[in-house]
């Protein structure tokens, strides 16, 4: 199974073409230079910021590159193919509770447990995936939405292996240094990163880009797009689950997996929220939106009260204040930059439309197409006539 | 003692299976007519229940705490259709964003102002019933008003010009504009009956257990699975739905774990996702 999942990432024809180009700063504009640039810096950051006694921003841009890896591995899904999915902590929490629940009943090294963690997340896209190809629009939205709160139910049932609600301790931890956890973390974060560019940018990505645009288009073009979606599933998966467990297994969780960290329902809207506002469909958006958003959270949860009742939350939900702020921001997005932060801008420094928010669909941004793509099945399933998108 | 606990049981699944039933049938309402999967459903039961409970404490009774049960709920739910859903009704992505924001703030507001801890509100009538070994009055009566309801709720949509509107706009949006229905009057509609069945259920739910601000979320989760089971959009169905799933849910309480509740229904969602996309009674959006 986990020969699978490699096999399929050595599957790209042109990805070592599309790689060279990646690192090639002679093919790049101003902004990719200036996005390696950024890369680079934060590369060099942790040792500097804890000799400049900034511990604490090391530490959270350790917990920012986890999140973003896992608004990345939204966007390859929800953002490429139009089919949104409202449960992605549900490869996180599989990845890192696999991770570890056989280390601490089996003993084995984490060197073992996180690789079996990973392909039990890969096993999990593979299962979502499935649905995927046959239900669409709400029905695929519920399906995603119901799972992570089974596996709470399970984990809740099964308490004794695994923590239960308030969460499992007793955890191996690969490390509990901040500088390792960080560039842990940010390997974690780059690989995706350059993973799914590679991915996005090469022929795959545009029958993905294609499949969110018209499905029927693709399928009269010969190509088959339930073989496309699937490997979107699988891979979104598969780095998913390793995030979760390279979080879990130093100082992100702290190896401590609750489900409130790694499957709760508002992480996976965190995600999306995350996305829209970094921009869906063009993975650096979502990078950049993931690491934007998670720091601004810890910016405003660090604040004093503002005195309002809805901060002092009394059980730990994780709805903050903070969470309505983002949801309505994320929402004035959607209506007034659907395309997202990211690309917005990039239209703004290059002064014509970036090659990321172009659309085959006379010119679209991946956010509307995907909002029209549901709403047509949506249609079509509540006989409001007019099943196509005009 | 077998006996005892199967009546148990069966006077559970009786009971909560009209009261899910409520609850999926405005859910089923507002997403077959108007196409909105409303996640602040939930929160409906919870205003409900935490209406009655601030009518009681404020010493008004009972009686007068379940008219505002069923008000409070339907003034929120008009509220959210014509504030936030109306506007943003072509966007299903914010719809979903915003109805689970509602029901976060909802259920934070309840936290800041009657605390997590659980509050009971009393129950109509006090007493027992003598059948299956003595039921409680209350919870008779909560059954009986649940059927009446969905009995009403029937003769609206079949025998009323509105509640055939209403069923017309379900089948047909622009069909149902030709012959001259107004599709906005009637999502209003469906709103208000969707918040006001689900106050009511909310009431009894806090009457035979207790209220806490999360206890909108098990009801919420169980009409997801009911109203796929029935079919999107079907009352007859939901209310079938309602009862096979809360069967299984108090089999599987009673015979398995406590710590299970709601998990059955869901199971059976995503079976029925993958097996029979369009339910028992509904309409279909799957190819293949």
């Amino acid at each position: 199974m986990s020969g699978e999942t490699e096999s399929t990432m050595t599957e790209e024809p042109s990805e070592d073409g599309s790689l060279f180009e990646l690192v090639d700063p002679r093919e790049m504009g101003t902004l990719q230079r200036l996005g390696v640039l950024a890369l680079l810096g934060l590369a060099v950051f942790a040792p500097i910021g804890v000799i400049l006694g900034r511990e604490l921003m090391v530490l959270q841009l350790t917990g920012a590159f986890i999140f973003a890896t896992y608004v990345m591995t939204w966007d390859v899904v929800s953002g490429y193919t139009g089919e949104i999915s409202f449960g992605h902590a549900l490869f996180f929490g599989v990845g890192a509770y696999t991770s570890a629940i056989v280390n601490t009943q089996l003993e084995l090294s984490l060197f073992v447990t996180i690789p079996i963690g990973v392909v039990a997340a890969t096993l999990a896209g593979l299962l979502i995936g499935f649905p995927s190809l046959r239900l669409h629009g709400p029905y695929f939205s519920l399906i995603t939405l119901v799972t992570p709160i089974i596996l709470i139910s399970m984990l809740v049932f099964a308490s004794d292996i695994t923590g239960g609600a308030s969460g499992l301790t007793g955890i191996d931890v690969l490390t509990r240094d901040t500088i390792i956890s960080y560039y842990l973390a940010f390997g974690v974060f780059a690989f995706a990163l350059v993973l799914f560019l590679a991915i996005t940018r090469s022929d795959a990505g545009t029958v993905l880009t294609a499949i969110r645009e018209d499905e029927m288009a693709v399928q009269a073009a010969g190509l088959n797009p339930q073989k496309f979606k699937l490997f979107a599933f699988v891979l979104s998966g598969a780095v998913g689950g390793l995030a979760g467990a390279i979080a879990l297994h130093t100082r992100v969780l702290g190896g401590v997996a609750s489900p409130s960290d790694l499957l709760a329902l508002v992480l996976s809207i965190e995600v999306i929220v995350a996305a829209i506002l970094g921009g869906m469909g063009t993975i650096t958006g979502a990078a950049i939106g993931g690491l934007m958003f998670y720091m601004t959270v810890r910016f405003l949860r660090a604040l004093p009260d503002f005195g309002v009742p809805l901060l002092e939350t009394l059980t730990g939900a994780v709805a903050d204040s903070y969470f309505l702020i983002f949801a309505l921001l994320a929402l004035v997005f959607l209506f007034y930059v659907p395309e997202g932060a990211l690309p917005r801008i990039a239209q703004y420094v290059k002064g014509r439309q970036s090659r990321a928010a172009v659309a085959a669909d006379g010119g679209r941004t991946p956010a509307e197409s995907a909002i029209a793509k549901f709403v047509s099945q949506l249609r079509e399933l509540v006989g409001l006539e007019g099943g196509d998108e005009r | 003692m077998a006996s005892v606990s199967i009546a148990t049981v069966v006077v559970n699944v009786l009971l909560l299976g009209a009261l899910y039933s409520l609850v999926a049938i405005g859910f089923t309402l507002i997403f077959g007519v108007g196409g909105v999967l409303n996640l602040a459903h939930g929160a409906s039961i919870t205003l409900g229940a935490y209406s009655a409970y601030y009518a009681v404490q404020f010493g008004l009774g009972i009686y007068a705490g379940a008219v505002v049960a069923l008000l409070v709920p339907a003034v929120f739910n008009l509220a959210l259709y014509k504030g936030i859903i109306k506007p943003v009704g072509d966007n299903p992505v914010a719809v979903l964003i915003l109805t689970l924001v509602m029901t976060l703030v909802v259920e934070q507001v309840f936290l800041a102002i009657a605390g997590a801890q659980a509050v009971t509100i009393p129950g109509f009538v006090t007493g027992q019933v003598p059948v299956l070994g003595g039921i409680e009055a209350n919870r008779v009566l909560g059954f009986v008003l649940s059927w009446v309801l969905i009995g009403g709720l029937f003769f609206f949509v079949n025998r009323t010009k509105t509640g055939q509107a209403v069923l017309a706009t379900s089948m047909s949006k622009k069909g149902s504009a030709l012959v001259g229905i107004d599709p906005d009057r009637t999502y209003t509609y469906t709103w208000l009956i969707a918040g006001a069945l689900a106050g009511v259920a909310g009431l009894f739910l806090g009457s035979f257990q207790s209220l806490t601000p999360l206890m909108g979320r098990n009801p919420l989760l169980l009409s997801f699975a009911i109203v796929v089971l029935g079919g999107l959009g079907s009352i007859r169905g939901s209310v079938i739905g309602a009862y096979f799933i809360s069967l299984l849910d108090q089999l599987t309480i009673f015979y398995v774990s406590e710590r299970l509740a709601g998990l059955a229904g869901l199971v059976v969602l995503v079976v029925v996702l993958l097996v029979r996309p369009q339910g028992l009674f509904g309409r279909e959006l799957a190819e293949g």
